[in-house]
This record gives structure tokens, sequence and C-alpha cells, in this order.
């Protein structure tokens, strides 16, 4: 099952070529499992409604989202999990069975990662945002964040999603950058994933958006591919 | 149409609005608050922010009673506020249908306890009805409403805050127009149903429990209780290497767990839990070789079962406390000699690197200023419902009580008779607490010459619950402007002789004004003025601060504000860190500079 979710971004392709309807992969009962996690005010909550709406955009599939509890506005922890399925029962994903997480914030990514299943995959946004007790002295922020994610027991992706989105206006949009970058795993068309950013963020905003969207989803194609090349060279 | 995502909350109030629901009534509260949110925004229903669930309950009540079908939602507590009335209105009936939504949260989420609020409905004879994810919510809504008028009850929709919370698929019926709504019922003067008293509620009580046992006849006939085989050969493997039947029993988000967890088993789903179909549990009970019962927080179900003389097997191997997600629950099933190799496994471990992210007060946020002076007095703080709870977490950690909406005046008043603070305390209430349960406290304060101070943190607005309207505003939720109460003038109308208004963002006024009013003798209030920082819309920001390095002595006493825009900067005096000012973030409010004695912090931009 896991080497199926490694070629995710291959597969996809091969749908395509087959002419088999994307979304095909859920026909056996299984489930896709995505955490988007971060900090209360980076957009996890909007990311995961874009997920979620893509998901039910498609067609056919069952959806269920849920979030975290609580007064997660006021800079504390965020967390939402998309289920995505034929059937999917409970709303939120059981420890250790996230089969993505994409994370705003490196520290956010490091709490997450245990939640993810061995070989799942971790996009990581390089951002760091030093809670206010750690810059008081409190404890000591994780600065090194990513490599201790990034173990062996997942596949870790860092993607710096505030460059990528300030390249393409503003930072602001560095959530939807991530969301592109998980668009190359899942196996929804890309109008698909626009008409869910459409619904999703305001008019005036659409075409910023939009091409953080295609950012993200090149960034990691480039990637995905450059990683082939290397396994077929070796 | 189409299959829309919806939270839980939002289903309910689209399957309420579909079945012509007139008036929707309630107090903000997490995991309900977004029922009333909802339906204000859909034509034909009149919705308001009542000043509390008793007074929220009583309006739709009152509507529901005027004839038209009428809505009520609120929090584990908010129904424990509302409990006079929700008993005796089920000993009145009602006229049009009542429904009555209440939202419980097993976990802690944001209630202050987990209690479980199927007792309300055993305790009033109220039927019960509970959905398990958002169509559910928008179906059984409707069906409420048909048993509310049906059997002249009003009819409790009650969930767990997975099924509030969750966002799921649900498809709407017909073309998204709203079905015509019923006729206003009847609602000539009825003196024997509405006024209890004696002569009438003791014919009422039998006439509720006559009404009760038909709709127990109701419950073991409906198709509410829905029987789902086990597949394959009905049979569940066990860790000795045998196999059985196994039945659970289960309603709402215990039965989704349940069923994540254990989907070789049968189920017997319930959506009426009150009154319970025993009769069906009892079939159920004869096909099975191990009944189990799952269910969140108390043994519920499983005691009624257990009296009925059908034996189960519930809280032995299910937690008593918290959300019951499918891992409590497997490992529940797993103890019980169920062979779930999906639940045995150990997860790993949580990275040691990883920190706490705890919510803090927002930067600017106007409860900082007196939360800072309080801690610098060392007064012993009753706070009550709202974001100044946060002050009893670190960085500010200076909080002895929070309790429950209200509770700080009186519960000031108690201890100052006890004998009080030997440095002072004080009484920290919210505007939107402070209407919704203060004033009685204040005015049996001032009544019993009570020597005590009132801190009425005005933010203007009901913030913690993500920014409702309250008396305090200019406009109502439904969009009308009205008159925005005036705080000051109730607490002189209550007997406040001393009463002071005070800038949150200026420090020493803040002190001035707790010595002052702890130096009062008699009940003394507070009002702040500032408003909430995120809610109705974000603040803009006044120009930030910025920190001199070369001024800045690393004394820290800035940090003690606990502001998240303040931070260790990279250089130090002495050894110790200097401070820097994230200026992206950092509003002006200046307490910061207020208290830097190097006068090393100054306005960005100002020579």
């Amino acid at each position: 099952m896991s080497g199926r979710r490694m070629r995710a971004v291959d597969g996809r392709a091969d749908d395509r070529a087959s002419g088999r309807p994307a979304g095909g992969r859920y026909t056996d009962g299984l489930i896709d499992n995505v955490m988007v996690v971060g900090v209360g005010g980076q957009g996890v909550i909007v990311a995961a409604a874009v997920i979620a709406d893509t998901a039910l955009l498609h067609g056919g599939l069952d959806v269920k989202l849920s979030e975290t509890r609580g007064m997660s506005q006021r800079g504390g922890s965020v967390c939402s999990h998309i289920r995505i399925g034929e059937r999917v029962l409970a709303p939120s994903i059981s420890p250790g069975e996230v089969d993505y997480l994409l994370a705003f914030e490196a520290a956010e990514g490091l709490r997450f990662a245990v939640s993810v299943r061995r070989d799942g995959v971790a996009i990581v946004n390089t951002q760091q945002i030093v809670p206010p007790l750690a810059s008081q002295g409190e404890f000591t922020y994780p600065f090194d964040a990513i490599e201790r994610m990034d173990d062996g027991s997942r596949r870790v992706l860092a993607v710096d999603g505030n460059a990528i989105a300030a390249d393409v206006g503003d930072v602001k949009v560095a959530g939807v950058v991530l969301v592109g970058a998980l668009s190359a795993y899942l196996d929804f068309a890309s109008e698909t994933w626009e008409r869910a950013i459409e619904r999703n963020v305001p008019a005036r905003w659409l075409e910023m958006n939009l091409a953080a969207l295609r950012a993200g989803r090149e960034t990691v194609a480039a990637r995905e591919a450059a990683a082939a090349t290397g396994r077929d060279g070796a | 149409m189409a299959a829309v995502l919806m939270l839980g909350n939002e289903a309910l109030a689209r399957g309420a609005w579909d079945a012509g629901v007139r008036v929707a009534a309630a107090y903000p509260g997490t995991p309900s608050t977004e029922i009333v949110t909802s339906l204000a925004a859909y034509d034909g229903v009149y919705a308001e922010w009542s000043t509390n669930e008793k007074v929220a309950y009583e309006v739709a009540f009152g509507a529901a009673m005027g004839g038209v079908r009428a809505l009520t939602a609120m929090k584990s507590a908010g129904a424990s506020v509302a409990a006079d009335p929700l008993i005796t209105s089920v000993y009145t009936g009602v006229n049009a249908g009542l429904v009555v939504c209440l939202a419980g949260d097993p976990g802690m989420a944001s209630g202050m306890t987990e209690q479980d609020d199927r007792y309300f409905g055993r305790m009033s004879s109220m039927p019960m009805l509970e959905p398990a994810d958002s169509q559910e919510c928008y179906e059984y809504v409707g069906l409420a409403y048909e048993l509310s008028e049906s059997y002249d009850v009003p009819v409790m929709v009650r969930m767990s805050i997975q099924t509030a919370h969750q966002k799921s698929v649900v498809t709407i019926e017909g073309d998204g127009a709203r079905p015509e709504a019923p006729e206003r019922r009847d609602p000539h003067r009825k003196t024997e149903k509405y006024c209890m008293l004696p002569r009438f509620s003791r014919p009422m009580h039998r006439s509720l429990l006559e009404r009760f046992e038909r709709l127990r006849a109701y419950a073991e006939a409906s198709p509410l209780a829905r029987l789902e085989a086990a597949p394959g050969d009905g049979r569940s493997p066990l860790r000795d290497g045998g196999s059985a039947r196994i039945g659970v029993v289960a309603a709402g988000a215990a039965y989704v767990s349940a069923k994540e967890a254990l989907p070789g088993a049968a189920f017997l789903k319930l959506g009426m839990v009150h009154p319970l179909p025993i009769e069906a549990v009892r079939r159920f009970a004869a096909g099975v070789d191990r009944l189990f019962v799952v269910e969140e927080l108390e043994p519920y179900l499983e005691e009624q079962i257990l009296a009925a003389g059908i034996a189960c097997e519930g809280k032995s191997w299910f937690p008593q406390w918290g959300e019951l997600t499918p891992v409590r629950v497997g490992a529940g099933f797993y103890a019980a000699g169920l062979d779930l190799p999906r639940w045995a496994e150990d997860k790993p471990a949580e990275d040691p690197g990883v920190i706490p992210r705890p919510p803090v007060l927002c930067t600017g946020c106007p409860h900082r200023g007196m939360a800072t002076a309080m801690k610098k007095l060392d007064f012993d703080v009753h706070g009550d419902i709202g974001c100044y709870d946060l002050t009893s977490l670190p960085p500010v950690s200076h909080m002895h009580s929070a309790f429950e909406m209200g509770a700080s005046i009186p519960m000031d008043h108690g201890f100052w008779r006890a004998g009080g603070s030997a440095k002072g305390s004080v009484a920290v209430i919210g505007d939107s607490t402070f209407l919704h349960s203060g004033l009685t406290g204040l005015l049996n304060a001032v009544h019993q010459r009570a020597d005590i101070s009132v801190l009425i943190q005005d933010n203007s607005i009901t913030a913690m619950t993500g920014g409702q309207t309250n008396p305090g505003n200019e406009t109502t939720l439904a969009g009308a402007e009205t008159r925005p109460v005036d705080l000051v003038a109730i607490c002189r109308a209550l007997g406040v002789e001393h009463i002071e208004t005070v800038d949150p963002y200026d420090y020493e006024a803040c002190l001035a004004a707790l010595k002052a009013a702890r130096a009062f003798d008699g009940p003394a209030v507070i009002v702040t003025n500032r408003p909430c920082m995120l809610f109705p819309r974000k603040v803009p920001g006044d120009g930030h601060f910025e920190v001199d390095e070369e001024l800045c002595n690393a004394c820290q006493q800035c940090m003690k504000l606990g502001c998240p825009s303040l931070s260790h900067a990279e250089s130090t005096h002495r050894g110790r860190s200097k401070v820097a000012i994230a200026a992206e973030t950092c509003t002006g409010c200046s307490l910061c500079a207020q208290l830097c004695k190097a006068g090393a912090i100054t306005k960005a931009g100002v020579a």
C-alpha cells in the first residue's frame, strides 16, 4: 500500500494515460488522510477548506473535515484533519495514520510528524514562528525541526512557501503554495483545485492565489521528477 | 440540489430553515455557536444573541407558544443555565414546534466541565435525538419539529463536539429554495397549559408521563434505531484464536468511532437516545454473543440496558472521560479480547524537540494592562469566563479562580466574607459575561454592603467565542441598529458609589484605579474602555514601537506583559538578553514603553 502512495505523482500520469477517471484509487476502500497544521492566523483553516472542497467538487467521494477546537485564533497551534474516500466514518485521523502532512510552520510540523504513517509524506514550510514563551526564554524553539522530522520514518519535503509566495505577489499566499505542493500527490485535476480556490478566496486575490497554487505544484513536480531521474540513474 | 460540505451546526441550521423555523435565540458558546450564526444569514428567520441561555430558551419557547417553529441552541454549561425553563417547558408542551440544540464537549476543548447532557433529557422527559454526522443533523431537525408538534413537547437534538464541529457532506433536499413554512398556529390564551401553578402543573405532569409513554412506543417502532448486520460471516476474531458475534449499541459520535474501530461488528445505531428503544436493544442482544455499549462520558445507555436485564459491556472497557475517538474505542475492544491489529500497535513517541504553543492574549489586547497591574499589586484575581482567563497560564500566570459565567463577583464577595486576601482581591469579568449573569451578583454585593472591587474588562464584544454582539453593541445579530447599554449607568443604578472608567493602555492609571477601588469602603467598580483587537474587525495598529538596543539594559520588565510581539534579541547586556519588538505585529499599545525604565522603547518614526 505504501508503495502505491509513494508513486502518487507518477501514478496520476498513469491514470491520465489509461483514461481511467482520476480518483479511481478510492474504489478499493482506500482513504486519503490529510492533516494541515500551523499557527493560528496562518491560513490553515482556508487551506483545509480548499482541499476538502476539491475532493467534493471532484464528485462521487465522501469527505470529512474536522478542526482544532479551542482558542486557536490567539496564536495557538492549529490542526485540521481531512479524510477523503468512498465512505469515510470518523472525521478525525487516528494516530499514525496521516498520509500527507501539510505543515505551515516548522515546529508545528515536528509536533504532528508523529501522526504521519511510516512512509507518509510531510510537506513542511521552512517558516519558523517562535512562540512568545520560547522567545521569552521559557523553553527552546527547535530550529532543527525539519532535520528532526527527516529521520527516515517518513518522506519530508521542505518548501520555502513564503519565498515562493513572495515571488508570485504576497507572502500571505504561502499556504496556497503548500496546497499546490499537496495537489501534486492527490488525484484531482488542476481545474478542480482551481475551482476550489475560487470558491474559498476573495475574488480580488484570486489570480495571486491561483499563481501560488501552480507554483507550489510545479515545485513538487520538478523535485519528484529530479528524484525519479536520480533513482533511475542509480 | 448538489452536495455541500457543512459543519454539523450549519447543517442543523439548514435543516431548521427547511423545516420553517421562524425564531432562533441563543447565547454564543463553543461548540454550539454556529447554529444561530448560520440561521441569522437565512431569510425569513429572526435570530438573536440573547443575554444568556435562560433568556434565549424563554424567547424561543415564547415564539413556539406564539405559534411559530422556534429553536434555541446552547453548550453544556448553557443547558445548566437554561435548566429551569427547559424542565418546565416539557410539562407545558409547546404549540408550534420547539427544538433545543445542545452541543456537548467531551474532552473539554473549551468547556469548563464535560458533563453528560443526556441526563437533561432523562431528568426532564424531553425526547432526545442524536445525529452522527452533518447529513443526520440536517435530517433530524425536520423530524424533531414533527415530533415536537405531534407529541406536544420540545425536542432536544443533542450532539457531541465531534458532530457539531465536523464538516461533512450534506445533500440538501429540493431545489435549494425554502419550502413553505408552516402557517402560524393558533396562539389563543390557554391558562391551564402555560400557567405553572400547582393546580395546573400537577395534571401536566401526568399528561407528560402519558405523552412520554407514547414516545416510547414511537421510539421502539422508529427506523431511527437502525440495525446494521455484521459483514461476512458475522463473526469477529478474538485474540485467543476463537471468534464471536459482536454487537454494538451506540449513537452519535460514539457510533462513528465504534464503527471505525470495529467494522466487523453488528450495530444497533440509535438515532433517538431518549426514550431508549429498549425492546429493540433486547432483540438485537439476542442475536449476538457479546453486546457492547459504546458511549461518551457516563454509562447512560449501559445502566438502562443493564436495568432491563440485558447483559452488556461498556465502561469496563471504554473511558468515562474525554472524547471517544476511534483509537480509544479500538483500545477498549482490544482490551476486551478482540483481535484488532490496527489498534494494538504502540504508536511512536513525540519528538522531544516539540514545544508547547498555547494561545496567548493578542498583541494589543486590552486585557493586558490590567492583568499586568493586578499581578504587580499581587491581588488575588477571581476571574470569570472570557479571554482574560488566559492570564491563568504562562507567561502571566496570575489568577486565583475562573469558574463559570457570572461567578467572579459573588465568589469574590464570599471570599471577602471569609476574610479576603492580605493584599486585596478583585473580581474580573468581561462585558458580555457581566450582562449574561454578572448583574445579579453585583446587585447582591451592593445590597449586602460587600467591600469588594470589580473590574469589568469591557472590550465591547463577546470575544472568546468569535466576536458575537451583545447589548453593549450598537447593532444586533439581525443587523438592526440598537441602543448600546451603558455599563457605568447600570452599575450606578445598582447602587455602586465608586465607579471609574480607565484606559487599559495606561498602566499607571490601571494601578491607580485598582488601588483606589481597594481603598474605597464598599463595592467599587472599574470599567476599561478599549475594544477587542480581533472582533468585530481587526483593529489596525497605531504605529509600531521599537527598541533602542543601545539604551536597552536587558532588565526585561517589558517581558512581564507576555506580549507576543516581544522577544529576546540576539544582543545581550551583562549576560541577559535584550528585547526586540516585531514591527509587523506590534499595534502600538505602548504598554512596553511605559514599563521601560531605561527609556529604550519608543514609537517608530518619532524622534
